[in-house]
């Protein structure tokens, strides 16, 4: 009953973004272009120097397929959380607090983006590229796992995505810890982590743990030897679990943090 | 119209700019915590990129043919997002200015918009210098074994190379700024940009590593005047007549660009006075 609801608001939004049509296909061509020269620089390099700690060009090309299309995912849904401060600014929030509706709910389809099409676009191409470059054999368990993985790297990056809004409660302003958290963080993982340090390895696998975005489930697509993983090679599997985990955590903090909004009364 | 703004070079520099500046630096200190984010962001990148260059490196068989060191490529990774670092810009104020119309009323005051957009642009640089570059460079210099040989001469020439990659910066922003005279929407304009910035201008490859193919044609383009030369020069990687020919290649892409931006802002004023302001 409350679907068709969800429904009309995330159309509502989606007419808003398209309004202009001519505009935003142009915006689609200059975001596929920007993703485009992002793997460009991985492939220059890789071009040149072919291999990266034991990673070749496809492999490479692979685990940035899987890193851009879980980010196309993750954008389609999550994307008002950005710029989330606003909706606690402007008090557009507290219009969603008097509705009889999830808020949560209620902030995502309020920017639904259409735009992510670049992503799974670039997504697409690198993962095609990627497994045959890199001799990937598709069965239809390795789909099923892909499909897996695909939604639980979004959960990962939805939920780093809540919990830095849910801060918002508390300190109003966040738009600083987005950039950092929510886009330089992705650099990180568009190389396999470990040309990183030891300690930068571990942080990225169970303090901030998005090397579960790609760098993982990678091996198991790529039959690459996991026991050079660090910790185990069950790891390769797990990406699906941690992403319920993330999503779980950060969704409390988000409840703890609008309990806290309420009860100030502001 | 005040004859001073007719056009964007015209009018004399007066300490009236050097206050822009001045006032531009202060209202940028004012942001602390936006201020620890910018230099935990570049002490993230600087990492990224040192890592990527160690790990390839260390991969490399003895012998093989590359235009650097190790010790080489990690030195210019670091100088390189170092002079990224120095010449950010705010580069969505102008065209939400034309947008919102805020820019007629920068075209009756009495100053040049383009020297008061550059003294302002010069302002958050002098910040980012003094706040982000220096605590960069300290911790660069204690974590890494950079190779800098403080030559006068090279040294000179490494600071006129900024200084003209920070001309080719500012004059390519600030003609992707105008476009929104013309367009509504200039956000895709701003993409592509930052896609060539990215990809072409030396900032996280050196042009060295393209295909040799490819490399006259980013000669002929403005990108790799931008970080690649004077990251190249400050580093040592050029030989003299290769940092000479770059360097003159900046100035002519200053005249191109200094030339194209005057168009621009002449033809936009014409339009502007047509729709009647």
């Amino acid at each position: 009953m409350n679907a068709s609801i969800y429904w009309a608001l995330l159309m509502a939004s989606i007419k808003a973004k398209m309004e202009y049509r001519a505009t935003f296909i142009f915006f689609l061509f200059a975001l596929i272009f920007f993703y485009a020269a992002q793997i460009g620089t991985v492939l220059v390099v890789m071009s040149k120097f072919k291999s990266l700690n034991g990673w070749s060009i496809g492999e490479m090309a692979f685990l940035y397929g899987l890193l851009s299309f879980s980010q196309g995912l993750t954008m389609l849904f999550f994307s008002s959380l950005n710029n989330f401060e606003t909706f606690i600014m402007q008090g557009t929030f507290d219009r969603f607090l008097t509705r009889p509706l999830n808020p949560l709910l209620q902030t995502l389809v309020a920017g639904f983006e259409v735009s992510s099409v670049a992503h799974f676009f670039i997504g697409t191409a690198g993962l095609w590229f990627g497994s045959r470059y890199a001799g990937v054999e598709w069965t239809g368990l390795k789909l099923f796992f892909l499909a897996l993985v695909i939604t639980g790297a979004a959960l990962i990056q939805g939920g780093v995505r809540i919990a830095v809004s849910a801060v918002a409660f508390w300190t109003t302003r966040n738009r600083s810890l987005v950039h950092t958290i929510v886009y330089s963080s992705k650099e990180f993982v568009m190389y396999p982590i470990t040309i990183y340090s030891l300690w930068v390895q571990v942080f990225l696998t169970v303090v901030f743990p998005i090397a579960f975005i790609n760098f993982y489930p990678s091996h198991y697509f790529l039959s690459r030897d996991s026991s050079a993983i660090l910790l185990d090679p069950v790891l390769q599997y797990l990406t699906p679990l941690v992403g319920v985990v993330i999503f779980g955590l950060a969704y409390a903090l988000w409840v703890a943090g609008v309990n806290r909004y309420q009860s100030a009364g502001s | 119209m005040n004859a001073a703004i007719a056009h964007p070079f015209a009018g004399r520099a007066k300490p009236v700019y050097l206050n822009f500046a001045l006032k531009t630096f202060q209202s940028q200190a004012a942001y602390k915590f936006e201020y620890f984010v910018g230099v935990f962001n570049g002490l993230l990148y600087v990492f990224i990129f040192t890592s990527l260059w160690s790990a390839i490196y260390s991969g490399l068989q003895s012998g093989s043919d590359t235009p650097f060191t190790r010790a080489g490529i990690i030195t210019y990774a670091v100088f390189a997002m170092i002079c990224r670092i120095s010449m950010t810009m705010e580069d969505t104020e102008i065209s939400s200015r034309i947008r919102s119309g805020d820019i007629a009323m920068d075209m009756t005051k009495p100053v040049n918009f383009f020297l008061m957009n550059l003294s302002q642009t010069v302002g958050v640089t002098m910040f980012h210098w003094f706040t982000r570059v220096t605590p960069i460079l300290l911790a660069c210099f204690l974590a890494f074994d950079l190779e800098v040989s403080l030559e006068p001469a090279r040294m000179a020439a490494a600071v006129c190379a900024w200084a003209m990659g920070y001309f080719v910066f500012f004059l390519l922003n600030f003609a992707f700024a105008l476009l929104a005279f013309w367009f509504v929407e200039t956000f895709s304009f701003q993409l592509t940009k930052y896609a060539l910035i990215n990809l072409l201008s030396g900032a996280i490859i050196p042009v060295d590593f393209f295909p040799s193919r490819l490399r006259p044609f980013m000669e002929m383009l403005p990108f790799q005047y931008i970080f690649y030369t004077p990251t190249a020069v400050f580093t040592g990687h050029l030989a003299w007549p290769e940092t000479v020919r770059l360097m003159s290649l900046q100035a002519v892409w200053i005249a191109i660009l200094g030339l194209l931006c005057s168009v621009m802002w002449r033809s936009a004023q014409r339009k502007l006075v047509v729709q009647g302001g």
